[in-house]
């Protein structure tokens, strides 16, 4: 166990929004998950009993019928929000104090860094480029997010759940935030921060970052593989180009299939299914399964060192 | 869901004043540190300046009383006194007529104020109505200008009216015109300007007596005055707390270094030592660490005249230091020791890194004696044998620069040519008359420009032949080991010169026991197998003392240990007895320029006798033989080795020979027989190796001359990124600090160019720890040990760390290349210096010690038999005559077993064979050395008369200087005890105005020396003879030492003869010292 390699890294000013992130982002998921919990049940029971439901306006639990349904902002709420400004700029200052911009030597063309990382809030994209060629995970990709992002409200059916946590209320949509931002997102910022090492090799934390480290890996395209390379004409542009299409179209195809699975799986799912029009359908599915997608080739690559599933001579996937 | 629900709201009735309170308490902390930290956190500078001002007011304090006490003291001597009292008087006697001056220049003063405002009003009016005017003239308008001058006349009528004070004290009031205003006004001026000037006048006396008190207490005092120290404390007194810095707008360059450094540039000079004094009150109080760190940092620059080259102005600091110039805010940082500065301060050790940066180019530097060592050591250890470095070991490189321009002269040659023959054609064909002239002009034209083609060609084949004779070699010219080594000691050798020979220049590669094998095998099976000549036994106890004093030791050494004396450019003799053949000695000594086979570049390989027979030839090679009888090239017919010739007599190298050969620890015949030497078999792996570990860098071998260089290009090796420096498995190690020996490194992290260097010359293999065993034998790390002591390492390291891509970190326009003139001459001379151990007889720089001084044969009245001192030597020779001495110093090509000049010393000026080249520089050098204009055009003395000539014959003859006493004159007898050249040299070799000077004052120009001082003094603006005058002097006006000096000029043999004919040299006095003293008694 290399203690100083795993202080080095850790303690770099550059990982410190990271480190906090280990924590904090653990913290308020069980934090926002309690509470959502919580309320689960506030509406369980509230779904039992009509006269409560009625009073009940404020979401918390547990209740008084004696207090006030609601309460004014000036003071409740901004004195609790004065308190936490008060704490942020006690943070802000303590560390912009002890931590110095961490600037590096000058840019020099004929020698970069190793490893070169993106500043840490762009290390996900970065980590993404290790599975798709620059173009999908580089322009593609990031767009993809940001109209996926962009889309949700005008494809969300479910209206419940507003103003107040719930899990119940919204499985799918609240399942499906935690797999893409902490799974993909998240995950893939710790891994290119805390993993990734000189060469863009992969250490475990602990493992000593050696630049004249040497591993072995040879990764290849899916149809140069044992279980397609047989088959004739594969090798050729047109069978390359067909084979891959045939692939990726056949993902996803079943993809969707497991999604629509995953929409009609219980009373509650297919009531909001049922208030999506087609398009909104179909967009959620599009996105849902590309989502998907990263991972199943993470693992492709990392388990089983397929390069790419989809070579053409514009773009590989 | 056992929770009891509070009775009352908890959003309501909950109260947030404590979490408040603490929140606002530790935000209003946050802000006081906040605070703290940028003005003092942030500000190291500021504790800094507030130490200095209390404590170098207490240093400055203390100085004042010093220097106080030392003015007193002068203001109470005779001399002193004597002038304030003249002062006293004089000032009385100026006086009156200062305080008439005074007071009239009071009043004009006066008049002034009031006039000069009363005519710039008048003038301004009517320079305004002028100008009006000239522009009407200007556009024509007639009428306007007639009205506008009409103003102006009208303007100038106008009359001021002036209150003037007078002498009296009373007032006058003028009434003035505007011309008599303006005359007014001028002859005030006037007068005032009279005024000032006889003011001036008046005080001459005083002003003059005033300088000499003062220049009476500055000759008579240390350092700054009284005065002047008081005014620095006033200054440090009331220094304001701020960042001081230095901005080099040229360059746009800021060091702040000077905000902590603040004694740095003082003009008194500030010691640790008297600082810590001062901060402690003379040691009565403790200092805590931070104070001690600071009072660290306050003394003065330790080189204040290289400061003086160097205006921190003009360069900044961290050009030379490296370290982060800007950075204020951390020691840390500013010294750059920020892993990310690419640019730290160079260690302490290492600081003459900061020369090489820009002096890359000087052999040799002041004030750099660590760098200076590094250059030497890299050179002569035979670095150059393996690794590129620009202006090192070039002649190879431009000998083949040169005949690749001599390529293409030809093929432009020839294609003029063929215009030639084209043109001519043209025009014979053409149809017009002037097309025909034309082609024919064209054709002319090209003829000339061919010629001019010839010129250049003719010149670079010359340049061409000095290279090939320049390009030496480290090591010994390995083709001839049949004829000079006994086969059994080569393996022992290989296997580890060190143990053999410690302070031997080869170094220490990485052999087993077979490579030791096939290597010894090779290299014996690929030598030439030519015999020398036997040669009978000689004198060995007169060999020794031949070798001891001819000059041997300048750069060999004898003796091991404790007992080593000598040079050490050059091999330790001691143990050459139990490797060497007596016969190549021999022949080695009498001549080592002297091969045993003549070497072909052009066919690539040593000719045979056959080659000349073939041709009709007699095997003959030298430098008036040079050329190759099969193909006509230019041959190599010299060893490669920077060993000069002593042109001694065989017999005399028959001595030498004999006994060296008594040198030995053990019996040559008490070596293990190496019998494999003569198997072919190993023949060919020996030759992989050799190319392998790139012997052919230091050594000729047959086969393998025209070898590459294996080891890596260093001339930037400072200023490669650390990433591409190989630290391989100790990288994780350097940057913890941990040495390969496992211990930790006493200044931590060692991962930086100055780690890596350091650990590579003490061990070359280090980086491949680890890997011993699986890397295969050819990738392995080749370079050998090299046997360096830790300040030799640091020496080395020193030159590489400053040896930096131009404009790494300094701008470019900082590098010392000057492109000719007398700087380049220095420069290119301090190289061939260097190369042939010039300094290891002569003193070339002042301070400088040759190998020969300290040695005990040359103390005392050995002193006399050293070689001369160099410095100045430009000055004194004449440069013709030098480039004769130079090529030939025994100035004759029959009578070659002795020296040139100074017949009388038993060491020997060798001759080096320069090449045409290296003697044009070498010349160049010392006359630029000296600040000598050239080329040099020899006075024309003013001929002697008879009556100059009868006294100068007289001064030559004086008792009190009998200049034939000591200085050679032809006779073998006398010159065998003679000290001094012969003076019928003088007219040839030497310069007039410097034998002026030195027969004045020798031992201004060289301490020490024989020659006595004070044979002339000082009489008015001439110099007389110090010992009473020759008849003949007292009616001649003329400065005698000028005149003895155009007499040694017009000196004959026969004259020199005559004088000693009448006796003259038999002077009483037995011998210069004698001389002196009767010189002095006068």
């Amino acid at each position: 166990m290399d203690w100083h390699q795993l202080w080095e890294i850790t303690s770099t000013p550059d990982n410190i929004p990271i480190v906090g992130l280990l924590l904090l982002v653990p913290f308020y998921t069980w934090y926002a998950f309690r509470q959502a919990l919580e309320n689960d049940r506030l509406i369980t029971q509230l779904e039992k009993d009509p006269a409560m439901a009625k009073s009940h306006h404020r979401k918390t639990f547990p209740y008084r019928p004696e207090w006030p349904r609601e309460v004014h902002t000036w003071p409740y709420l901004m004195r609790i929000e004065f308190l936490a400004a008060i704490i942020v700029t006690f943070i802000l200052m303590v560390w912009s104090i002890t931590l110095n911009a961490p600037l590096e030597e000058p840019a020099n063309p004929n020698l970069t860094m190793n490893p070169a990382k993106a500043p840490w809030y762009f290390l996900g994209l970065q980590e993404m480029l290790v599975y798709f060629d620059p173009w999908i995970a580089g322009v593609l990709m990031p767009t993809l997010i940001i109209v996926g992002l962009m889309v949700i409200p005008y494809v969300d059916a479910n209206p419940l759940g507003n103003g107040y946590y719930t899990f119940k209320q919204r499985r799918i949509a609240i399942l499906s935030f935690c797999f893409g931002f902490l799974g993909l997102w998240v995950l893939m910022i710790v891994i290119g921060t805390f993993i990734r090492g000189p060469g863009w090799m992969w250490f475990w934390p602990g493992q000593t970052w050696d630049h004249n480290k040497l591993v072995f890996e040879v990764n290849r395209d899916l149809h140069e593989t044992i279980l397609f390379s047989w088959i004739p004409g594969i090798h050729t542009w047109p069978g390359k180009i067909i084979f891959g299409g045939l692939v990726v179209g056949a993902y996803y195809v079943l993809a969707a299939l497991a999604v629509h699975k995953l929409m009609t799986i219980n009373d509650h799912t297919r009531k909001i299914l049922n208030r999506m029009g087609l398009v909104q359908y179909l967009t959620i599915q599009f996105f849902a399964v590309t989502m998907l997608g990263l991972p199943v080739k993470m693992l492709a690559r990392l388990l089983f060192r397929i390069k790419y599933v989809w070579v053409t001579p514009w773009f590989n996937i | 869901m056992a929770e009891p629900v509070p009775h009352h709201d908890p959003i309501t009735s909950r109260s947030m004043s404590g979490p408040l309170l603490v929140a606002s308490i530790l935000l209003l902390l946050s802000l006081v540190w906040a605070l703290y930290d940028e003005f003092y956190g942030l500000r190291p500078w500021k504790g800094y300046q507030e130490y200095f001002t209390e404590v170098y007011s207490k240093f400055l304090e203390k100085a004042i009383a010093e220097q106080t006490a030392r003015e007193e003291q002068v203001t109470q001597s005779a001399a002193y006194q004597e002038l304030a009292k003249q002062l006293e008087a004089a000032r009385a006697a100026a006086a009156p007529r200062e305080k008439e001056i005074q007071d009239e220049l009071g009043i004009i003063e006066r008049r002034l104020t009031v006039l000069t405002d009363l005519f710039a009003t008048a003038r301004g009016r009517v320079s305004a109505l002028m100008y009006e005017a000239e522009k009407a003239s200007f556009t024509g308008d007639a009428r306007a200008k007639e009205r506008l001058l009409k103003a102006v006349e009208e303007a100038k009528k106008e009359v001021s009216v002036a209150n003037l004070p007078t002498a009296d004290g009373k007032m006058e009031t003028l009434r003035l015109d505007y011309d008599s205003l303006e005359s007014e006004y001028n002859n005030l001026k006037e007068r005032k300007a009279e005024l000032l000037t006889e003011l001036v006048r008046v005080r001459e006396t005083v002003n003059e007596l005033n300088a000499r008190m003062q220049e009476y207490m500055e000759n008579n005092t240390l350092g700054l005055s009284a005065a002047q120290l008081k005014g620095l404390l006033n200054k440090v007194r009331h220094m304001p707390v701020e960042i001081k810095q230095i901005h080099v707008l040229r360059t746009d360059q800021v060091d702040r270094c000077e905000s902590c450094h603040l004694g740095t540039r003082e003009p008194v000079e500030i010691t640790l030592a008297a600082l810590r004094d001062a901060a402690t009150d003379g040691g009565k109080r403790k200092l805590s660490a931070t104070q001690e760190k600071y009072l660290r940092a306050f003394v003065s620059h330790p080189e204040r005249d290289l400061l003086r080259i160097h205006d921190p102005e003009r360069f900044g600091c961290s050009t030379c230091h490296g370290g982060n110039g800007r950075a204020a805010s951390s020691e840390y940082k500013g010294h750059g020791r920020h892993k990310y500065w690419l640019w730290p301060l160079y260690y302490r050790e290492n600081f003459e890194a900061g020369c090489q940066q820009c002096h890359a180019r000087d052999m040799v530097l002041d004030y750099s004696t660590t760098l200076n060592r590094g250059k030497e050591l890299f050179r002569q250890r035979g670095c150059i044998g393996c690794h590129r470095y620009e202006g090192f070991d070039d002649e190879r490189e431009r000998l083949q620069a040169t005949q690749l321009g001599l390529r293409q002269i030809n093929l432009q040659r020839a294609q003029w040519e063929r215009e030639i023959q084209q043109s001519i054609q043209k025009g014979d064909t053409a149809q017009t008359n002037e097309e025909a002239q034309r082609y024919y002009a064209r054709a002319e034209q090209l003829r000339l420009r061919i010629s001019g083609l010839d010129a250049q060609s003719e010149q670079l084949r010359r340049d061409a032949r000095s290279l090939l004779r320049e390009d030496k070699k480290v090591g010994p010219n390995l083709k001839e080991i049949r004829a000079k080594i006994r086969p059994d000691w080569i393996p022992v050798w290989l296997e580890n010169p060190h143990a053999w020979r410690p302070t031997t220049k080869m170094p220490r590669f990485r052999l087993d026991a077979h490579d030791v094998q096939v290597i010894s095998a090779f290299l014996w099976q690929n030598a030439l197998k030519a015999e020398v000549p036997k040669q009978p036994l000689g004198n060995a106890a007169r060999g020794k003392q031949l070798f001891e004093t001819r000059g041997c030791l300048a750069c060999h050494s004898i003796g091991e240990g404790e007992n080593e004396i000598g040079g050490n450019f050059a091999a330790n003799l001691s143990r050459v007895g139990e490797k060497n053949n007596y016969d190549y000695l021999v022949r080695w000594i009498h001549n080592p320029r002297e091969r045993l086979r003549p070497y072909c570049p052009l066919e690539k390989r040593d000719l045979t006798p056959e080659d000349y027979a073939k041709k009709g030839l007699p095997f003959v090679f030298d430098l008036e033989h040079p050329t190759c009888p099969n193909d006509g090239s230019e041959l190599q017919v010299q060893n490669a080795t920077p060993m000069p010739i002593l042109r001694l007599t065989i017999e005399d190298a028959r001595d030498i020979a004999t006994y060296l050969m008594t040198q030995k620890k053990q019996e040559p015949s008490s070596y293990a027989k190496a019998d494999y030497l003569n198997d072919p078999k190993l023949f060919e792996e020996g030759k992989a190796k050799v190319k392998f570990y790139g012997c052919a860098g230091c050594h000729e071998i047959s086969g393998l001359e025209e070898e590459q260089r294996i080891g890596t290009e260093l001339t930037a090796e400072g200023s490669k990124p650390i990433e591409r420096l190989d630290f391989a498995l100790l990288t994780e190690d350097a940057k913890r600090g941990i040495l390969p020996d496992g211990t930790p490194s006493p200044r931590g992290k060692w991962y930086d160019h100055k780690g890596f260097f350091e650990q590579k010359l003490a061990d070359p293999a280090i980086y491949d720890k680890g890997k011993e065993d699986t890397k295969p034998e050819a990738e392995r790390l080749r370079m050998p040990k090299p046997n360096l002591t830790p300040e030799e390492i640091t020496a080395l390291t020193t030159f590489l760390l400053g040896s930096v891509d131009p404009g790494y970190g300094f701008p470019t326009s900082y590098l010392y290349r000057p492109t000719g003139g007398p700087q380049k001459d220095i420069q290119e001379g301090w190289w061939i210096v260097s190369k042939y151990n010039c300094m290891g007889c002569h003193v070339m720089r002042i301070g400088q010690r040759s190998a020969l001084m300290d040695m005990p044969q040359y103390q005392g009245e050995g002193k006399e038999q050293l070689p001369p001192v160099l410095i100045g030597a430009g000055a004194r020779l004449n440069p013709d005559w030098m480039t004769k001495f130079l090529e030939n110093p025994a100035l004759s090509k029959t009578d070659t077993n002795r020296n040139g000049v100074r017949s009388y010393l038993q060491v020997r000026m060798p001759t080096f064979n320069f090449s045409e080249q290296e003697i044009q520089t070498l010349v160049r050098f010392f006359q630029a050395l000296s600040a000598q204009e050239q080329p040099y055009l020899p006075p024309k003395l003013a001929p002697l008369t008879e009556q100059e000539r009868t006294l100068a014959r007289q001064l030559f003859t004086h008792p009190a200087a009998p200049c034939l006493k000591c200085h050679a004159y032809g006779d073998p007898t006398h010159d065998r005890t003679a000290t001094a050249p012969n003076f019928v040299l003088a007219r040839e070799r030497l310069k007039p105005a410097w034998t002026e000077r030195w027969v004045v004052d020798p031992a201004k120009m060289i301490p020490g020396t024989s020659m006595p001082s004070g044979l002339f003094r000082r009489e008015g603006n001439r110099w007389v003879f110090s010992a009473p005058h020759p008849p003949a002097a007292r009616s001649y006006t003329g400065d005698h030492a000028e005149l003895l000096v155009r007499y040694i000029f017009e000196l004959t043999a026969e004259e020199q003869r005559r004088l000693i004919g009448r006796g003259v040299a038999r002077a009483p006095s037995s011998s210069a010292q004698q001389a002196v003293n009767l010189v002095k008694s006068h």
